[in-house]
């Protein structure tokens, strides 16, 4: 057994971070979440010139041909810089499940912009942006949508109406785009946390109380180190989910729904302790550690909560 | 023991049930942290006060009934009960109010009672600094005295409803020599003196639900000092123990809030569901247990106990509590809990509103200090 990934595998991610630290910062986020356009077009398109995009799309279709051990990483960068848009939907369902459609080359090279409408929820989250929606059996274009007020302004949900559809399939490596995308935004929630724990833990360094950083305090202590375990724990899950849904094993639903369930409590968990280690100034609009929360507070419940997963779960180990 | 309403306790309920019922507004007001929904709850506040309901256990002299209080819980519950509107000047009503009657003058009495009963004047506590946070004997706004005035320099921040309240009360540095709890002095300010800027914040929700508030060199009266000059540490705490306590977040709230839980879970639970269906019982007995245990602390106070430090104890209780009820809501809408709109929109500014529970009025790292420190009497620590 070898439970590590590849270094190629990081040498991307890193190269992803890379850009994200430059072309997905909190001042670019806050910009999407103002201007309600739900999208960061130039970003967009340094994400298709990487094959972020198009990462799991097969090389004979024009991507990158990699598997979701090659993209949970990828998902869990996206997380760290609560990057707004479809990316993951695009990203993780709609590329490769229409690789063999007339769709292909748009979504690969990103003119065509993909969300999805899956069974877990009855709302479309960026039907703003996006140009296709991809339904279980069906593509919807020329749809219009309604805003109906999601909490995080990086994933803006809709209701849709109108349009028309043709025949498609939502499946990616075999699984349902519910499960793909359960899957990707564990790992997308995964970076939230830690994103929001760095935050959190370098005010506990520099803001001071009493006349001692915050973080000498072990209530302090105790809150940040209780959210990092937390997360800790909900990785090594979640990177198994990618390798049993790459490897058609079994029990990757079983897998996927651990990884969900453990990521949207570890964020949950995250959220409220790096909130409260900030004080006052954690429950405002110009901290940045919102933009992250709300982002956690918004995927924790998308794509199935941990309620629903746990209960495949155990369906799954006590049934099964 | 006698956990039955007296006769009197009875037709009290009934006399607040009845005025509620017939003027509590049909329709939610809008927040009050936005400007037309201020000032339509100031209104409210008007019609209660008109209506001798604002301030039940102040005294009759100054707009209120005498109400001891276990009828001002029984009001309280009443309140809740008519899905009346939040109360706009809690701060003053509740927090300053009652300082004013142990500490003020009979001037300041009948000069600031009044006119806060009615909510002609909404207040707004200026205590917490950008440095001075937990550590709030650390403050540094400066009143200096020159003849019969205070002068203020300095910096508040968070003061929840300053963007439209019409004072402040404050705490200043009046002795900069002196040990930091000490010199220190409560002082009452208009807030539209020259010299003072109050900047909105906007809070998680996006409304500017409080404000910073800058002095510069702002000119007020020595006679807006409430208690003795240096002695401001000990007047803020002389209320402190009973806001944490009791006053700023009473029972019905809670009480009310489950049983609107209860009201979502038939709705909307799933009822093979057993570990929700646990959590919605185990929020009932919260609640429950809250309220049993604030009639027994109110009790203990008529028989002429004082709160301490054990008031701390219900703040963490009432504020865990709080998030906890709004988390099993989230839980029960599912993916509606997504959105800021719609059946789950009150339950959403709910959850967002609670989480600031365990921050403000001292955070529950605090609290629990406080309670390690002073009931448990463990050994300091840092
Ligand atoms: C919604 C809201 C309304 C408010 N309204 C008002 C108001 O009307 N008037 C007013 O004056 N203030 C108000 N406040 C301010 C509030 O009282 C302060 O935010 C609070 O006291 C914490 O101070 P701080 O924000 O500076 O955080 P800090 O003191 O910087 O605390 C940051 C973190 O460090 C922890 N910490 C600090 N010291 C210790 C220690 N010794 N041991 C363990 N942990 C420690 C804290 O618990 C917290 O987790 C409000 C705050 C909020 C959120």
């Amino acid at each position: 057994m070898k439970f590590s990934f590849t270094h190629d595998q990081r040498l991307f991610a890193e190269g992803l971070r890379d850009l994200l630290s430059k072309q997905c910062t909190p001042t670019h986020v806050r910009e999407v979440w103002e201007n309600q356009t739900g999208h960061l077009p130039d970003l967009w398109s340094r994400l298709t010139e990487m094959g972020v995009l198009s990462m799991l799309v097969p090389e004979s279709q024009g991507g990158m041909g990699g598997t979701l051990i090659d993209a949970v990483l990828l998902f869990q960068e996206l997380g760290r810089a609560a990057v707004p848009g479809p990316v993951l939907e695009h990203m993780a369902v709609a590329a490769p499940a229409l690789a063999h459609s007339q769709w292909a080359p748009a979504l690969n090279d990103g003119t065509t912009i993909a969300t999805l409408w899956v069974d877990t929820g009855p709302y479309v989250a960026h039907a703003q942006v996006a140009n296709l929606v991809l339904r279980n059996e069906a593509v919807i274009t020329g749809f219009s949508s309604t805003d109906v007020h999601g909490i995080d302004g990086g994933r803006q949900l809709f209701t849709i109406s109108g349009g028309s559809e043709s025949a498609a399939s939502a499946q990616v490596f075999g699984l349902p785009a519910s499960d793909v995308m359960a899957l990707a935004s564990a790992a997308y929630l995964i970076g939230v946390s830690e994103s929001m724990i760095e935050v959190a833990a370098e005010y506990a360094r520099q803001r001071e109380q009493f006349g001692k950083p915050i973080g000498s305090f072990q209530a302090v202590k105790h809150l940040m180190s209780d959210a990092l375990l937390k997360v800790e724990f909900a990785k090594a899950p979640t990177y198994r989910a990618a390798w049993s849904a790459s490897t058609g094993s079994p029990t990757a639903l079983r897998d996927i729904s651990m990884a969900k369930a453990l990521a949207s409590e570890a964020a949950y968990r995250a959220s409220r302790s790096t909130m409260q280690v900030h004080g006052g100034i954690g429950y405002t609009w110009e901290a940045d550690l919102q933009l992250w929360m709300k982002k956690s507070w918004a995927l924790m419940r998308a794509y199935g909560d941990a309620t629903y997963h746990r209960r495949r779960v155990g369906a799954s180990v006590l049934h099964g | 023991m006698d956990l039955n309403e007296t006769a009197q306790e009875s037709a009290f309920r009934s006399e607040a049930r009845t005025w509620l019922e017939a003027n509590v507004p049909t329709s939610a007001l809008p927040s009050f942290d936005t400007a037309e929904g201020f000032a339509l709850h100031r209104k409210w506040e008007q019609k209660l006060y008109d209506g001798g309901w604002s301030a039940v256990s102040w005294p009759v002299e100054y707009g209120g009934r005498d109400a001891d209080y276990i009828m001002w819980l029984i009001f309280e519950e009443e309140y809740y009960r008519s899905g009346a509107p939040g109360r706009v000047n809690q701060n003053g009503i509740f927090l300053l109010g009652p300082t004013i009657m142990e500490v003020g003058t009979q001037e300041q009495k009948a000069k600031f009672l009044p006119s806060m009963a009615s909510s002609e004047i909404v207040w707004a506590q200026a205590w917490s600094e950008p440095n001075a946070g937990s550590d709030m004997a650390s403050i540094r706004s400066k009143a200096t005295r020159d003849g019969d005035e205070w002068v203020l320099n300095g910096q508040k921040i968070w003061a929840s409803r300053a963007v439209w309240a019409d004072w402040c009360f404050g705490i200043f540095r009046t002795d900069p020599t002196a040990e930091r709890h000490r010199g220190l002095t409560f002082i009452l300010c208009p807030l539209d003196l020259p010299g003072i800027t109050v900047r909105p914040i906007a809070q998680l929700d996006g409304d500017t639900g409080f404000a910073e508030i800058f002095f510069d060199d702002v000119r007020v009266p020595v006679a807006n000092t409430l208690g003795e000059e240096n002695k401001g540490w000990a007047v803020a705490m002389a209320t402190a123990g009973f806001e944490r306590g009791v006053s700023l977040r009473s029972p019905a709230r809670f009480t009310e809030a489950v049983k609107r839980l209860i009201h979502l879970w038939k709705t909307y639970g799933d009822p093979t569901d057993t570990a929700l269906f646990d959590a919605v019982a185990d929020a009932w007995m919260q609640a429950e247990g809250y309220r049993l245990h604030t009639y027994q602390t109110v009790t203990g106070m008529l028989e002429g106990r004082t709160i301490g430090a054990e008031a701390s104890l219900n703040k963490i209780f009432w504020s865990e509590m709080d998030v906890r009820i709004h988390e099993i809501a989230l839980q029960i809408l599912g993916p509606e809990a997504e959105r800021m709109e719609g059946p789950s929109q009150r339950w959403v500014d709910g959850f967002l509103f609670s989480l600031s529970g365990p921050i403000y009025a001292g955070t529950n790292e605090i609290q629990r200090n406080i309670i390690a420190d002073r009931v448990l009497q463990l050994p300091k620590g840092m």
